[in-house]
């Protein structure tokens, strides 16, 4: 995964701004947790081999989660709304939008990708290309490549797809690699690899520091 | 530069974040053209060769627009700005001003493409590159800045003389003597993740603050 603090960095950034009227520290906090959370799946490549990035990493969550507190919230007397109010139902659609973009997303694109659909295929997606237009190319993208067997005429898609749990280990300083440890193992925790991803952790602090320093707007004032 | 379309997104995750009261379709368009502005100094270059991310991707650009703004809306004892626009102007402007800065200077800065921020005190161009991990074995390592002769020091590719930017609106010919225009979009899968946040998060900012009228 692009580091912890990269994905905190982005959820920030979009929660200071989705939050609203519900932003303080304790919306940060939850926030925060959400981002956590999906990486409990690194602990369970303990036990279950290549549960990292799949377990948890899926669009399947966001997939069936959208649709019920859609449901829910919608609804005449929503459970969410009687028990936790306002706040909890704003809390709870930034959280699974923060899960869905800042998480899913970035770790999408990154090393070996996350396992798109689990559980119901198992399979690893990994999200890389580029987009350009090129006069002498024409438009071109190389995220999806769809070719076409010259002896055959088979189609293929290429949507970047990897391995399975059972051969694709994304190794995490928890558990470095797929076989026991040796003593003396080199844990490595990246906090930031390339510029681009210091470059979000310093956009992330930059909106949160921008955020706080803004003076109330008239209307703002009007709540206190 | 890294592609216009990912600075015009950064620049929407921007308005999104700080707009707040001010948010509307009007503010976060003027927010994601501010993003969008330094990139002209590529159309600059054609009349002036070696501008290119250094021209208005100077720091000094930024800087003297938040001097001015401060001087008119704190200083003055009545505001131009707010006396034409309100408060709404005034928010929307600050915002403008670090969208410039944070998305369009900033974007080129943290990437091997470089800007020349220091333009025009020096013509070098920089790049912040590298990686910072924290490993059992080697402790923490960092390759971000360096400490040289005393100074921070940053990878830099030239200065404006030696190191040539490429767009699609001032190509290199290459060997054969061909021009190849390129417009790039995305370069990599993050930036297209993140022309897809920027994409969902201005309508779920919408969404959001209709819900809880």
């Amino acid at each position: 995964m692009p580091s912890t603090v990269v994905h905190a960095a982005v959820a920030f950034c979009l929660a200071v701004g989705l939050l609203g009227e519900f932003y303080d520290r304790r919306a940060l906090v939850f926030v925060l947790a959400v981002v956590l959370a999906p990486e409990i799946d690194t602990f369970a490549g303990w036990f279950l081999d290549g549960a990292h990035r799949a377990l948890l990493h899926n669009l399947v969550f966001t997939a069936v989660a959208a649709p019920v507190l859609l449901w829910d919230t919608t609804r005449e007397s929503s459970w969410l709304r009687e028990r936790f109010g306002a706040r909890g139902v704003r809390l709870v659609w930034v959280g699974l939008f923060v899960h869905t973009f800042a998480h899913m997303l970035f770790d999408w694109s990154h090393l070996d990708g996350i396992n798109l659909f689990y559980p119901i295929t198992d399979r690893f997606f990994n999200l890389d290309g580029e987009a350009f237009f090129s006069t002498a190319e024409g438009f071109t993208q190389t995220f999806i490549e769809v070719t076409t067997d010259p002896e055959t005429g088979q189609q293929s898609v290429d949507a970047g797809q990897g391995g399975t749990t059972g051969n694709t280990h994304v190794s995490s300083p928890v558990d470095p690699s797929p076989d026991p440890e040796p003593d003396g193992v080199d844990r490595r925790a990246p906090i930031a690899v390339q510029g681009w991803q210091l470059y979000l952790i310093v956009l992330g602090a930059f909106t949160l520091v921008a955020k706080k320093l803004q003076s109330p707007l008239p209307s703002e004032r009007d709540d206190d | 530069m890294p592609p216009t379309l990912v600075t015009v997104a950064v620049g929407v995750l921007i308005g999104v974040a700080l707009l707040g009261p001010a948010f509307d379709r009007r503010s976060l368009a003027l927010v994601a053209l501010a993003a969008a502005l330094p990139n002209l100094d590529a159309a600059a270059s054609l009349l002036a060769s070696g501008v290119t991310n250094a021209l208005l991707h100077s720091a000094f650009v930024p800087a003297a627009a938040a001097v001015a703004l401060y001087y008119d809306t704190e200083r003055r004892e009545s505001s131009w700005l707010r006396q034409r626009y309100g408060w709404y102007g005034v928010r929307v402007a600050w915002v403008a001003v670090a969208a410039y800065a944070v998305a369009g200077i900033g974007l080129d800065l943290f990437n091997i493409d470089s800007a020349a921020v220091l333009y025009p005190l020096s013509d070098r161009y920089y790049s912040i590159t590298g990686k910072l991990v924290l490993s059992t074995q080697e402790g923490i390592v960092q390759t971000y800045v360096e400490w040289g002769d005393g100074w921070l020091e940053v990878t830099s590719p030239g200065t404006t003389e030696t190191h040539r930017v490429e767009t699609w609106l001032n190509p290199s010919s290459g060997a054969d003597g061909d021009v190849v225009r390129r417009l790039r979009f995305v370069d990599s899968g993050w930036q297209l993740v993140v022309v897809i946040i920027a994409a969902a998060a201005a309508p779920a900012k919408r969404l959001l603050d209709g819900g809880s009228d």
